[in-house]
């Protein structure tokens, strides 16, 4: 072994003072230099949501005259004996109250707009005003920044019940999902094989139907969030679970929302 | 004199030893009589045959028809109506998987009032398979959850809701523990119970990471215009005070190819489930094309049921 030459000694003595000078730079200058802070995006406003379980048209439901037979109410209903739906005197539909959260939806423009090429006036914002008629009706809320709420982005500007995608494709109602996969690749991707969306019925196809669900019949398309739900009571207490509570057992127990049993097997 | 007594005394009864004798045999005969009364009041609930049936895995064909005959007759004596109990067999080439999407879930708790209807669950003391979980964003520590939220209205910000259930492991600590093999896991995934069989020792509900079991500490109570009339054996029978019970994934609904009562009440479709064996099923599109997770993985039970984020 020969001894280190003096011009291995310079460069390792230089290194060693490089090192230090680095870490005594790192522990005297603690983060002085501040995070970056990116620019401020564009704040999303989610609207406030109105409560909704329920998604079926006014006309539905007021043309079954409270024969509710049809409707999407035996998840938790029994299907042999259909809630009843109370009507007030000026023909609309009175809701019980563990129902406040249903919502009714327009679902024909053509009842009133026939043929006529529709004006909408916009807000200095930008988003459409909404007509009086339709308050009860139209909740308008689509995009993460409430942005996509002209009419025109989706509906034909004179046909309204006629839809048209972006590169001109008319469609109808029924093939809604095709207009709303333009946007919304991914989860149309996932719900063609059931990943997104409720399926109902049987899961084993060949002992009956797996109903699926298209995208209106969640998703308000002018306000397409899922709506506020009121949530159905929780467990008791942890202190008292388990324990007979006179009272109770009076009312029966049951949750009040509770029609019955779901459908039972059909065996 | 004491040391020495006389030899007649020795072969006959005194009265005192008499008395002392029959004292003693009358008390014990009552302490026996009074101690066996509850066996009287037992005779009101349970029947012979009852006491006698076999386990469900010993039960003939014939055997099991009769069973559920009984069950059905108990049933009516008690509600007044006669259900249709029957014993539901897996099916060949069907393992069932859960999968939940937690994105979706707003934490309406539809799930655990469909559940308690289906399957005839105990309204008092109440009895709930699911249990629906508030969390705050970010945490998977169950500490911070909340099972008895109550606001006006759900879903709310900053939180998320895991609905929690049996998990029907692949690897049960529940039946292990079992001193008398009255739960096992069937050929396709399904963890039951034999309500018949069960002891009610409660080993079980220890043993289960997930809280996923049930018991009848008193009689249950069910309305009678509640009663889900369709039973099965091994699935929503009415159970009897002292038995465990637990979810089944519905094992009246789904072994005849349906959906359990909590899918289809679903609002939002972020329950899903169906035969993992099958690869075109949803669940195995999930599993494939989704970062799904189970609970507590660390604790190598290997669930059925998995969780998952849409991102």
């Amino acid at each position: 072994m020969s001894t280190p030459s003096a011009k291995t000694n310079l460069v390792v003595a230089g290194l060693v003072v490089l090192f230090l000078a680095l870490a005594a730079s790192f522990a005297l200058s603690p983060d002085k230099a501040p995070i970056r802070q990116d620019p401020e995006l564009n704040k999303i406003v989610t609207p406030a949501p109105k409560v909704a379980t329920l998604r079926i048209s006014a006309k539905q439901l007021k043309a079954s005259g409270g024969d509710t037979s049809g409707l999407d109410c035996y998840a938790c209903h029994d299907e042999k004996k259909p809630p009843t739906v109370k009507m007030g005197p000026d023909g609309s539909v009175v809701f019980p109250k563990e129902h406040g959260d249903l919502r009714l939806m327009m679902a024909n423009c053509e009842a009133c707009h026939v043929g006529k090429k529709l004006e909408v006036e916009y807000e200095k914002d930008g988003a459409v005003k909404m007509p009086k008629a339709h308050e009860d009706l139209l909740t308008m809320g689509h995009g993460r920044n409430n942005r996509n709420t002209n009419c025109f982005n989706c509906h034909s500007p004179t046909k309204l019940n006629e839809l048209v995608t972006r590169d001109g494709t008319r469609l109808t109602f029924d093939q809604a999902p095709l207009l709303c996969a333009s946007c919304h690749g991914p989860t149309y991707r996932d719900w063609e094989v059931g990943m997104h969306g409720r399926t109902n019925g049987y899961w084993d196809t060949k002992q009956g139907a797996a109903v699926r669900q298209d995208c209106n019949a969640c998703h308000d398309p002018h306000g397409p969030a899922i709506p506020q739900i009121i949530p159905l009571p929780g467990p008791k207490p942890v202190l008292t679970h388990g324990l007979r509570s006179a009272a109770t057992a009076a009312e029966g127990g049951g949750p009040k929302a509770e029609g019955g049993p779901p459908k039972a097997a059909n065996q | 004199m004491i040391a020495n007594p006389p030899p007649e005394s020795r072969d006959s009864i005194s009265r005192r030893s008499f008395l002392r004798g029959s004292t003693a045999a009358a008390a014990g005969v009552a302490a026996m009589a009074a101690g066996l009364a509850p066996l009287r009041k037992l005779g009101e609930s349970i029947s012979v045959d009852q006491f006698l049936q076999q386990h469900y895995k010993e039960l003939k064909p014939e055997d099991m028809d009769k069973v559920l005959r009984r069950i059905e007759g108990e049933v009516e004596r008690q509600y007044g109506v006669r259900p249709h109990v029957r014993d539901y067999k897996p099916m060949n080439g069907v393992e069932y998987v859960y999968a939940l999407n937690l994105t979706r879930c707003v934490g309406c708790r539809k799930c655990v009032h469909a559940c308690v209807a289906e399957n005839n669950q105990s309204r008092d003391p109440e009895i709930q398979y699911i249990q629906v979980i508030k969390m705050p964003n970010g945490t998977f520590d169950m500490e911070k959850g909340d099972a008895h939220y109550a606001p006006e209205s759900v879903p709310e910000k900053g939180f998320f809701y895991m609905p929690v259930q049996c998990h029907q492991c692949k690897n049960p600590p529940c039946t292990k523990v079992c001193p008398v093999k009255a739960t096992w896991t069937e050929p396709d995934g399904i963890t039951v119970i034999d309500y018949n069989w069960c002891i009610g020792c409660r080993y079980c509900e220890a043993a289960c990471p997930y809280f996923a079991r049930r018991f009848n500490f008193s009689e249950p109570t069910i309305p009678k215009d509640k009663l889900n009339l369709e039973m099965s054996y091994l699935g929503n029978q009415p159970r009897h005070k002292g038995v465990m019970e637990k979810c089944h994934f519905c094992i009246q609904r789904t072994r005849v190819g349906r959906y359990p009562a909590c899918l289809e009440v679903c609002p939002t479709g972020s329950r899903k489930f169906g035969n993992i064996l099958d690869p075109n099923s949803e669940v195995a599109h999930i599993l494939r094309e989704k970062r799904v997770f189970v609970l507590k993985e660390e604790v190598g039970t290997l669930p059925r049921f998995f969780y998952y984020f849409d991102v």
